[in-house]
């Protein structure tokens, strides 16, 4: 079994691909626990193919991944699913039930929480991302945004020790990205591994502390929000740059990377005091 | 997602317009009507299955074979046991008694149904269901038509890939869906549902981005694609309508 | 001449109380790239769709007021009709493959086959199309085989080839790298550099402050704001009412960085160069 100190997930020199001859994932190999972890990259850089690797809804083509010291390929996706959970990118994936309140039920009722406390959660969930009111209605009726905190609150109601979010802030507005934050925030805190995948700068500069760069299928840096902010050459070469803020404070030449507008905002004022 | 049964390839069949393709289906269907006799019956089957194979597609095909076995089956055990014509006892299996009269029916009527099968999947295996709509639209169809054809091809594969996606979603959540053929049994019913609404909305938002793609059905579209009709196309075509023909002949002149 | 006019638009979806649209009064000139913007729900898709005609042709509900499109009454002609001078690329990638085609080069080609163009000129606008949107090195996948962000570049793709004099893009880069973000908004500016209007809603205010040339602010249906980016994100309403502002424009109100004429800087462009005054002149 597992000891207190292993990370919940390694993954060991995982390769992966859908076509042979058409490699994804060339080597990863990665440890990922407590914590907020922002994996960014290129589209099509595999990010998506990694998560659902952790998830064993693929499996890989050689080497291995370990959920709770447990090679993935001996354990069923059901099994997993007690460990993570994954918030699809495309939330049509996702949903299939034609009550909201059933489809964020369905996920703790499979983990065999009786009726009244799975109906709890999915209230709990569903009051975190600000969907109260939306119970009865189809997901299919909800535009993209809804649908996707819907897809969030399924997910989040299972409870699991890892929690997989592939691209939250999809058609969210201001309102919804703070409310994202905010639950990334809250995880973190638990001590709870939270992996998010996203192309939102601003939002991985403000709520995740550890960042991976993930490119043409491999991971191209492994750092902190600040130290991969602050290295405009490695983000280029990664099709990705720095939020506005963190460019502005360094083009006017601020002593450290600023992340948020407040950061920026004191910089200065402490430059002028 | 795939979108159709197509088996990709590069062999004599698949280079064959879909045009020719469609006419070999339509004749190998009409032979089976024409030659009920057991010899008529297997011998255009063995052409079929030699059409098939050529095309590298017999593994496919013979998913098909087995899936539609059930239905064969039943035909030899209803018409073995209450043909009327029965007669001579073939087979006694304690109080219950196969005739000898009724087994051939039976066997002629499964037959036929491989044959049609067998025919239909020239079409289906060997030709990407875009081509055969593009060279119908091509001879002057309407591509509205041709949509409404491409549409109802692809129910199939559609409901095929939505089943497949909802599976993943429910497993991901919990749901065991591996294992004995139980667990996967049980696992498929709360998929039906789902199923049947994701492939309508699917389809409909489908409908609704070509729409706004500019298809509208009207005026004569262009090809991105020339039509590549292979030398052996005139060869094939020839050799398939003389094959009907000598059913035709066969049948009404030798009495087969 | 406008090739966009919008006056007075109102509209309910069917079984709702509430305007989905309420007072919408536009126009847009050839050449022109309008930015809308405002939280969920504001009717940003709506519009969208208000524009090519499936709001109300398709959703039906009730409908008020006008609208233009390249010379056509969108509410008097068929989609299929506005179709064929609007495009329009939606919100969710995934929805918009036609699945009659093998490869994403062959995708491209749909709209272009219906639309009878000649098979030498298809090449080439589809090659434009592939190479703006970075899809060379996989144009020969399979539609269905493309990760996320790949598919919403098809589909804008697909629209983009079919070079429509107005051209409509609801949230195209929300699953975008930022190196793409930035190549679809040059993409644009350079089409409206050919006289192509485009409107294009969106989340990413500080890539809209750089690149439109107006920006349309909506909130619960109403239109709250319509103008250029600095005068539209220095309002204090518009900030009050949850939209989005660029990050650099909240952290010069918060310093009081302003422009020689007053305004607040946009762009990061901008501020910069106030920021550089400021602390250099201190
Ligand atoms: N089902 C599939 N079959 C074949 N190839 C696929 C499939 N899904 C993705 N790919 C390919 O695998 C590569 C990685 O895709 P993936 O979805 O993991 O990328 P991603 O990093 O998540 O990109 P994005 O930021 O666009 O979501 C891409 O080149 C894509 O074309
Ligand atoms: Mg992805």
């Amino acid at each position: 079994m597992m000891s207190e100190r292993q990370p919940i997930i390694q993954a060991r020199d995982v390769h992966f691909h859908y076509t042979p001859g058409r490699p994804v994932l060339k080597g990863i190999t990665l440890d990922l626990g407590p914590g907020a972890t922002a994996i960014v990259g290129q589209n099509g850089a595999g990010k998506s193919t990694f998560v659902r690797l952790l998830n064993g809804l693929l499996k890989p083509v050689e080497g291995q991944v370990l959920v709770a010291g447990v090679d993935t390929r001996q354990m069923t996706v059901a099994q997993l699913a007690r460990t993570v959970g994954l918030v699809f990118q495309n939330p049509s994936d996702q949903l299939f039930k034609s009550r909201v309140l059933d489809e964020v039920m369905f996920g703790p009722l499979n983990l065999g929480f009786s009726a009244q406390e799975a109906r709890e959660r999915a209230e709990a969930a569903l009051a975190e991302l600000g969907l109260e009111g939306l119970e009865a209605r189809n997901p299919y009726d909800l535009g993209l945004a809804e649908r996707k905190l819907v897809t969030v609150a399924s997910v989040l109601a299972m409870g699991t020790p890892v929690i997989i979010l592939d691209e939250p802030t999809i058609a969210q507005d201001q309102v919804g990205v703070r409310q994202l934050g905010a639950i990334v925030d809250r995880l973190a805190r638990a001590g709870r591994t939270v992996i998010t995948i996203t192309h939102d700068m601003e939002f991985v500069a403000r709520h995740f502390q550890r960042v991976l760069v993930f490119q043409d299928g491999r991971v191209l840096a492994d750092d902190t929000a600040e130290a991969i902010f602050a290295q405009p050459e490695l983000l280029a070469a990664a099709g990705l740059q720095a939020p506005p803020i963190t460019r502005l404070g360094q083009a006017l030449g601020l002593p450290a990377t600023v992340l948020t507008v407040e950061a920026f905002v004191e910089a200065v004022r402490a430059g002028e005091g | 997602m795939r979108l159709s049964l197509y088996v990709p390839g590069d062999t004599w069949v698949h280079r064959l317009d879909p045009m020719t393709k469609l006419l070999m289906t339509v004749v190998g269907i009409g032979l089976t009507f024409l030659l009920p006799s057991l010899q008529g019956g297997t011998l255009l089957l063995v052409l079929l299955l030699a059409v098939l194979g050529s095309a590298g597609v017999l593994h496919r095909a013979a998913a098909v074979y087995v899936g539609v076995a059930i239905v064969a089956g039943t035909f030899l055990v209803v018409q073995g046991l209450v043909y009327p014509g029965n007669a001579v006892p073939a087979l006694t299996l304690g109080p219950i008694v196969f005739y000898r009269e009724g087994l051939l029916v039976g066997l002629r009527l499964a037959l036929r149904l491989y044959n049609i099968l067998s025919a239909t999947l020239i079409l289906v295996l060997v030709t990407h269901p875009s081509d055969l709509v593009e060279a119908v639209v091509r001879r002057g169809a309407s591509p509205r038509l041709g949509y409404v054809i491409m549409a109802v091809l692809q129910v199939i594969p559609t409901m095929m890939a939505t089943a497949s996606t909802i599976m993943d979603a429910q497993r991901s959540r919990g749901l065991e869906t591996e294992g004995s053929l139980w667990v996967r049994l049980k696992a498929f019913v709360p998929v039906m549902g789902p199923l049947v609404t994701g492939s309508l909305i699917a389809t409909e938002e489908r409908a609704l981005a070509l729409e706004v793609r500019g298809f509208s059905g009207e005026g004569r579209p262009t090809f991105l694609k020339e039509e590549v009709i292979p030398p052996y196309a005139t060869a094939a075509r020839l050799v398939t309508v003389a094959a009907l023909a000598a059913g035709i002949a066969g049948r009404w002149l030798l009495g087969w | 001449m406008a090739v966009i006019e919008v006056e007075n638009l109102r509209y309910r979806y069917p079984r709702q109380e509430r305007l989905a649209l309420d007072g919408i009064t536009f126009t847009v000139e050839p050449g022109e790239f309008i930015g809308v913007i405002g939280p969920n729900l504001a009717g940003k898709s709506t519009l969208c769709q208000a524009l090519v005609g499936l709001v109300p042709h398709f959703y039906k509900g009730a409908i008020g007021g006008q609208v233009r499109v390249a010379g056509l009454d969108v509410h008097r002609s068929t989609v299929a009709e506005v179709s064929r001078r609007a495009g329009l690329v939606f919100q969710n990638p995934f929805t918009q493959i036609s699945g009659a085609k093998l490869t994403v080069y062959e995708e491209v080609a749909f709209g272009l086959e219906h639309a009878g163009v000649p098979r030498e000129e298809m090449r080439r606008r589809i090659d434009e199309a592939l190479r703006l949107l970075g899809l060379e090195a996989v144009k020969d996948q399979s539609p269905f085989a493309l990760s996320g962000g790949q598919m919403q570049r098809l589909a804008i793709a697909s629209v983009l080839a079919m070079e429509p004099e107005v051209l409509i893009l609801d949230e195209p880069t929300s699953q975008l790298d930022p190196a793409g973000t930035e190549e679809v908004f040059e993409a644009v500016t350079a089409l409206c550099r050919r006289g192509m209007a485009v409107v294009m809603a969106e989340h990413k205010v500080d890539r809209l402050a750089e690149h439109a040339d107006r920006i349309l602010v909506l909130h619960q249906g109403r239109q709250i704001a319509y103008g250029p980016p600095r005068q539209v994100f220095a309002r204090e309403n518009v900030a009050a009412l949850g939209v989005a502002v660029p990050a650099v424009t909240q952290a010069a109100k918060a310093l009081g960085w302003v422009l020689e004429d007053g305004t607040y800087p946009v762009t990061l462009a901008e501020a910069v160069a106030v920021g550089q005054a400021r602390r250099g002149g201190r």
